[in-house]
C-alpha cells in the first residue's frame, strides 16, 4: 500500500545548512496493516504522517502510494489521490466550528463532488453507523470531546479512503474514549482498512499489528 | 448553494465586523449609487420627448464680440422656417410670465410662448385636451393656453371641466385648451436662453404673437429656435442650408449684418446642450466616489485579511478534507460577495436618502433633479459595483489565505494566526493605497473649500445684507405702452412703480427701496449697443455692446454702491427731463481716457439720424460683480426707469429689521394699488447671492463629504492594521519588554511602523494630487491647482489623524502585561 524509499526532509538554515526533521526513510505498509508511529516528541513522526497525507510537498524521496509514485506528481494529482485514497484524523478532531455534525460529515463528500442525494444517503449511513444520528444538527462546541473525535473518524472515513491516517487520535482524550476509538480503529481495520497512527501511548499502540520507533529523524525500529 | 449559507452563517456568526463591512461598503457603493443616478438621469437618460436624439436647438453667434449661443430674432426665424429644409419641424419659444388673478391672492406663473409647431415636434401628447392647431397663433390668434398637471392639480383642485374655460392672465381672457403630463417640462432651464436660466419650472404654454415691432427689428434676438432633424441629413448638408440663410441676410440687410463679425448660426444637439454644462462635474464626482469605494474596498480587504488570518486552520482542515484551492477561493470570494451584496442593499437606502437630501439642497442649482430616481438600471449598476467590490476586496484574501501551509495549521498548539511575510505586505500595501487615495480627495476637497472662501470673501460692489427683492411683471394689455415702443411700457407704467416706491417708502422699517429691471447675481442679464458722441466709428466696425440695467433713483443706496463721481438719479431725471446715465468704472476707463466719462454722451439709436437721443453721462460708480462673483466686473451702464420705463422690474427693499418681516405690508400697498398684480419670487438678496454660488457649494459640500468619508476610513483602516500589526507582535512585545524595553520603546516601535506606511502613503497621495487636480481648474477660484497651502495643510492633516489612530493600538500595546503577552501564541 505505501511504500518509502530514501525519503528525507529537512528545514533551510543559515550559509546553506540544512535541519533534518527525517533522514533516509524506508518503509513499507501492507494493505490491510494498522501501523503505530512511536517516538518521542520531535522524532518526526507528525512530519512523516503529513508526508503520507500530502499535506507536505517539501520532502526528497520516493513515496509509493498503491502503485502511484507520489514523488512523480504534481500538487493537483497528488490532491486528487489524497482525496481519492486518504482519510485523516487529527488530535485536536478540528471539526470546523461553524458546521453541524451533520455538515461536517458532508463537507468530505461535496468537496469530491459527489451528488446532493448521494451525499446525502451517505451522511445518514455513517450517522447511523457512528450511533450519532441525534447529534446530527449539534455544533462541535456542543459536543464532549469523544464525541468529536467519533465525529472527525467519521467523517475521516465517509467518503471511503483505503487508508486512515491518525496523529495521536486519543490525545486529547479520556481513557474510556480512547479505547473506544481506539476499538472503533480496529473494526475498521477488521474491515479492510489500513491504518497508520502516531501515537505516545503503548497501550494505543497494542492495537496495531506494527510499530514503528522514530527518533531524531531516523526510524530506529520496525522499518 | 452551500458556500452561500455559510458565507451568511460566517456573517452572522460575527455582528461587529459585519455591521462594520457593511456600513463601510453602504458608504463606498452608496456614494457611487447616488452619482450613478445622478449620471443616468442627467447625462445617459435620453430627454423626455419623442425620438430626442434628433432635436437640436438653432443658436446664433458674433464670434468676434464673444458672444455665442445667442437668440434669434423673429424675422430670423420666419426665414429659417421658411427656408431650410433640413429640419421637418421647427419652433420658436420665449419665457413668459402670467399674472393668473382670481382667488385669494394674485399668482404669477412662469410661462412660454410657443410655436404650435412645438408640441408635435417633442411627441408629447397632453392628458386631457389639445395643443395649438397650427394657425392658432400671431395677435388676435393667440387667446388659448396649455398648462401644465402641476397647476391644474395646485390651482384648480385637478378640476376636469377646466378645458374649454376661460382664465384671466394678465388682464386678458384666454381659453385652456389642453393639459400636460407631470413629466412633461420645456424648455429646460439649462437652454440656457438669453443668459436667463429657467429657475422656475414652465407651467403655462401660449401660443407665439409675434409683435408688429418684432416682425420689423432683425436686431432684437429673444426667441429660442427648436428643430427637429430630418432623420438622413447629413450635419454638412443643414449647416450648408444655415450658412447659405445667413448669407443672403447679410446681402440683402448690410445694415444689420457685418460681414467683419462673422455673424453665424449654428445647431446643438438638444442634449448637448443640456448635459454639456454638467459633465465635467459630474466626471469629477464620479472619481471622487470610485476613489471612496475603492479606499473602502482596500479598507475590507484588510479586514478580511486579518480574518482569514484567523480562520487559517479552519481554512486548512478544508483543504486536508479534500478542498481544492479553487474550492477555497470560491467559498472565500463567495463570502465577500454576500458581504458586498449586504452593503450593496444596505447602500440603497443610503443612496435613497442621500439623493433626497440632494433635491432638497440642490432642486435650484441642478436642473432636471427632479428626475433623479433609482430605478432599475441603477439598482442593477449597484448590484454589479457590489458584486465587483465584493471581488476587488475578497480577491486579494482569498488569495492570501487560499493555499494555507497545512503542517503547521494542523499541528497540535499550531499558530492559529499566520505572521506571515505576505499577508502583512499586503496588509501595509492597502493602507498605503487608502492612505494615497484619501489624500488625493482630500487635496481637492480643500482646493474646492479655499476656492469657496475666496469666493466668499469677494467684495461684490454692493451690500446684500437686509434687502428684500420681489419680481413684478406688469402685463401689456393692462399697462400699454402708449408712443413707446411695444417692449416699453408707458405713463401708466411710470405711474405705477413710482407709487408702488413711494408708499413701501413710507412702511415703517424702510431704509430705502429701489427697482431694477435685472439684479446682480440673478443669472439674467441684457445688453444693448450703443454709440459715443464724436466718435467715428466705421460703418462695418460693430458698436460698443455692453450689459445695461434700467434702475430707479434710490437703487445704488439700495445696494449701497459706492459713488465715485457725478451724482445718483433724483426724481428731476423723468420722462420730460434730458435722458442720462450712469456708468461703472470699468466702462468708463474703457471707452474714455482717464475714466473720464462724466459729461460725455450716448446714444442707443443711430448716431446719423438728425433725432438721435443722446443720453448724457451724469456719474460713474464702482464696479459690480453682476454675472458671478467670480467673473470681473463687465462695462455697465444704467437708464432711469422713468425714461425707459420697462413693465418687468424687482422691487429692492433695505430694511433695519428683517427683510422677510416686510412681505405682507409690501403686498398690501402693492394690491391697494392694483389688486390683481401678484408678487413674485420673494427673496431676501442674500439669498439670491447664496443660490448665485450654489452650484459651487454643491461641489464644494458634496466633495467634502466624500473626502471625509475618505478620512475616515483610512484613518480606521490605519486603526486596524495597525491594531492586528500590535496582536501579531503582542509575544514579541512582552519578549522586549522582559528584557527591559521601556513603554516609550514599544511606543516607538509600533508608531514607528505606522509613521512609514503613513508616510509612503503620503507621498504618493502628493504626487497623485498633483496629477490629479489639474482637472479642478476650472472650479477653482483664485486658487492655484497645486496650492501649497492646501497641500500642505491637508497632508499634516492626514498624517497627523492617520498617526492618532496607530496611537490607540500603540498606546495599548504599551499596557500589555508582559506574562500575559509572553503566553500569547507562544
Amino acid at each position: 500500500m505505501i511504500k518509502l524509499k530514501n525519503l528525507e526532509r529537512s528545514y533551510p538554515l543559515a550559509k546553506e545548512k540544512f535541519f533534518y526533521v527525517l533522514r533516509d526513510i524506508n518503509l513499507e505498509v501492507e494493505e490491510g496493516d494498522f501501523v503505530s508511529i512511536m517516538g518521542p516528541s520531535g522524532a518526526g513522526k507528525s512530519t512523516l504522517l503529513h508526508i503520507l497525507g500530502m499535506h507536505d510537498h517539501g520532502w526528497r524521496g520516493e513515496y509509493f502510494l498503491g502503485g502511484t509514485a507520489v514523488h512523480h506528481l504534481k500538487p493537483k494529482e497528488r490532491a486528487t489521490l489524497r482525496n481519492e485514497q486518504i482519510g485523516f484524523v487529527f488530535q485536536q478532531y478540528h471539526l470546523l466550528d461553524d458546521l453541524t455534525v451533520y455538515e461536517n460529515l458532508d463537507i468530505p463528500l461535496s468537496y469530491r463532488h459527489y451528488k446532493k442525494s448521494e451525499r446525502a444517503a451517505m451522511v445518514a449511513d455513517m450517522l447511523d453507523r457512528f450511533q450519532i444520528v441525534g447529534k446530527k444538527d449539534l455544533y462541535p462546541s456542543q459536543l464532549s470531546g469523544g464525541q468529536q473525535q467519533l465525529v472527525g473518524v467519521a467523517r475521516a472515513i465517509i467518503a471511503e479512503p483505503k487508508l486512515l491516517l491518525a496523529d495521536e487520535p486519543t490525545g486529547n482524550l479520556h481513557s474510556s474514549q480512547g479505547e473506544e476509538i481506539m476499538e472503533l480503529f480496529c473494526k475498521l481495520n477488521e474491515q479492510g482498512m489500513t491504518i497508520v497512527q502516531v501515537t505516545h501511548s503503548e497501550k494505543n499502540a497494542s492495537y496495531g499489528k506494527r510499530v514503528i520507533q522514530l527518533r531524531d529523524g531516523w526510524i530506529v525500529k520496525g522499518e | 448553494m452551500s458556500d452561500f449559507r455559510y458565507a451568511l452563517r460566517q456573517l452572522v456568526k460575527c455582528p461587529a465586523f459585519t455591521a462594520v463591512a457593511v456600513l463601510t461598503l453602504a458608504l463606498g457603493i452608496g456614494a457611487n449609487t447616488a452619482v450613478f443616478g445622478l449620471i443616468n438621469a442627467l447625462l445617459v437618460r435620453p430627454l423626455p420627448y419623442h425620438d430626442p436624439s434628433n432635436l437640436v436647438l438653432l443658436w446664433e453667434q458674433f464670434p468676434r464680440q464673444g458672444l455665442e449661443r445667442i437668440p434669434v430674432s423673429v424675422p430670423e426665424y420666419i426665414d429659417f422656417e421658411k427656408g431650410l429644409r433640413s429640419f421637418t419641424q421647427i419652433a420658436a419659444f420665449n419665457y413668459s410670465t402670467f399674472n393668473l388673478a382670481g382667488g385669494n391672492v394674485p399668482e404669477r406663473i412662469s410661462g412660454a410662448v410657443v410655436s404650435p409647431a412645438l408640441f408635435p415636434m417633442l411627441g408629447i401628447e397632453p392628458i386631457a385636451g389639445r395643443t395649438f392647431a397650427q394657425e392658432e397663433q400671431g395677435e388676435g390668434h393667440d387667446d388659448l393656453i396649455v398648462i401644465s398637471e402641476r397647476l391644474w392639480k395646485r390651482r384648480f383642485n385637478s378640476d376636469p371641466s377646466l378645458i374649454g374655460k376661460t382664465l384671466l392672465l394678465n388682464g386678458r381672457n384666454y381659453i385652456v385648451i389642453g393639459i400636460m403630463p407631470a413629466k412633461f417640462e420645456f424648455p429646460i432651464p439649462l437652454f440656457n436662453l438669453q443668459g436667463g436660466q429657467f429657475a422656475e419650472r414652465v407651467d403655462i404654454w401660449k401660443p407665439v404673437a409675434f409683435s408688429q415691432d418684432e416682425l420689423k427689428s432683425r436686431g432684437s434676438r429673444s426667441y429660442g429656435v427648436i428643430a427637429r432633424l430630418r432623420p438622413n441629413a447629413t450635419s454638412a448638408k443643414w449647416q450648408a442650408e444655415i450658412d447659405t440663410t445667413v448669407a443672403n441676410w447679410v446681402k440683402a440687410f448690410p445694415n444689420n449684418y457685418s460681414a467683419r463679425n462673422r455673424f453665424g448660426a449654428k445647431i446643438y444637439p438638444l442634449h448637448e446642450q443640456v448635459v454639456a454644462g454638467m459633465r465635467k462635474g459630474l466626471f469629477i464626482l464620479i472619481g471622487a466616489v470610485a476613489f471612496v469605494l475603492l479606499i473602502a474596498c482596500a479598507n475590507l480587504a484588510t479586514m478580511l485579511l486579518a480574518r482569514a488570518s484567523a480562520r487559517e486552520r479552519e481554512l486548512a482542515i478544508r483543504m486536508a478534507l479534500g478542498a481544492g484551492t479553487w474550492r477555497l477561493l470560491r467559498q472565500m470570494l463567495t463570502e465577500s460577495i454576500a458581504l458586498a451584496l449586504a452593503g450593496g442593499a444596505a447602500s440603497v437606502l443610503l443612496s435613497v436618502w442621500g439623493l433626497e437630501l440632494l433635491k432638497r439642497v440642490g432642486a435650484r442649482t441642478i436642473p432636471r433633479l427632479n428626475e433623479v430616481t433609482l430605478d432599475w438600471t441603477i439598482l442593477l449598476v449597484t448590484a454589479v459595483v457590489a458584486i465587483g467590490s465584493g471581488i476587488l476586496f475578497g480577491l486579494i484574501p482569498a488569495l492570501a489565505s487560499a493555499k494555507p501551509v497545512l503542517t503547521e495549521a494542523l499541528k497540535e498548539g499550531g499558530r492559529g494566526s499566520t505572521s506571515g511575510a505576505r499577508p502583512n505586505r499586503v496588509r501595509n500595501m492597502l493602507v498605503i493605497a487608502e492612505i494615497a487615495l484619501a489624500l488625493v480627495l482630500l487635496v481637492g476637497a480643500g482646493l474646492l473649500m479655499k476656492s469657496f472662501a475666496r469666493l466668499q470673501g469677494v467684495n461684490p460692489g454692493f451690500n446684500a445684507s437686509h434687502v428684500l427683492t420681489i419680481e413684478l411683471s406688469l402685463p401689456q394689455t393692462k399697462y400699454p405702452s402708449g408712443a413707446n415702443p411695444s417692449y416699453l411700457g408707458g405713463d401708466s407704467t411710470r405711474n405705477f412703480y413710482q407709487e408702488t416706491l413711494r408708499r413701501i417708502a413710507r412702511l415703517p422699517g424702510i431704509e430705502a427701496v429701489a427697482c431694477t429691471d435685472i439684479l446682480p447675481l440673478s443669472g439674467t442679464n441684457s445688453d444693448w449697443s450703443f454709440s459715443i458722441e464724436g466718435r467715428e466709428m466705421n460703418k462695418n466696425e460693430p458698436g460698443p455692446d455692453e450689459e445695461i440695467r434700467v434702475i430707479t433713483p434710490d437703487y445704488f443706496r439700495v445696494l449701497q454702491t459706492t459713488l465715485l463721481k457725478g451724482r445718483f438719479f433724483t426724481e428731476a431725471d423723468n420722462a420730460d427731463a434730458p435722458p442720462v446715465a450712469i456708468v461703472n468704472e470699468v466702462l468708463a476707463r474703457k471707452y474714455f481716457r482717464g475714466g473720464d466719462a462724466l459729461g460725455k454722451r450716448i446714444t442707443l439709436g443711430d448716431p446719423r439720424k438728425p433725432d438721435a437721443k443722446w443720453i448724457t453721462i451724469i456719474g460713474i460708480i464702482a464696479n459690480v460683480r453682476h454675472r458671478a462673483l467670480e467673473l470681473e466686473p463687465q462695462p455697465e451702464y444704467y437708464i432711469p426707469h422713468a425714461q425707459f420705463p420697462m413693465r418687468d422690474m424687482i422691487l429692492a427693499v433695505r430694511s433695519a429689521q428683517d427683510p422677510r418681516s416686510l412681505t405682507a405690508g409690501i403686498r398690501r400697498e402693492i394690491q391697494s394699488i392694483d389688486p390683481d398684480q401678484p408678487l413674485a419670487n420673494v427673496r431676501t438678496f442674500d439669498r439670491v447671492v447664496s443660490e448665485s454660488v450654489a452650484p459651487r457649494r454643491l461641489s464644494v459640500v458634496l466633495l467634502g463629504i466624500f473626502a471625509a468619508i475618505a478620512l475616515v476610513l483610512a484613518a480606521v483602516g490605519t486603526y486596524g492594521v495597525i491594531s492586528y500589526y500590535v496582536v501579531q507582535r503582542t509575544h514579541e512585545i512582552g519578549v522586549r519588554m522582559a528584557l527591559g524595553a521601556q513603554r516609550s520603546d514599544v511606543l516607538r516601535l509600533v508608531v514607528g511602523h505606522a509613521l512609514k506606511l503613513v508616510g509612503i502613503g503620503t507621498i504618493i497621495g502628493v504626487i497623485l494630487a498633483f496629477l490629479s487636480t489639474r482637472l479642478l481648474s476650472a472650479l477653482l477660484y483664485n486658487v492655484g491647482a497645486f496650492d501649497v497651502t492646501t497641500f500642505v495643510f491637508v497632508t499634516i492633516s492626514l498624517a497627523t489623524i492617520a498617526l492618532l489612530a496607530s496611537y490607540i493600538p500603540a498606546l495599548r500595546a504599551t499596557r500589555a502585561d508582559p506574562v500575559t503577552a509572553l503566553s500569547h501564541n507562544a
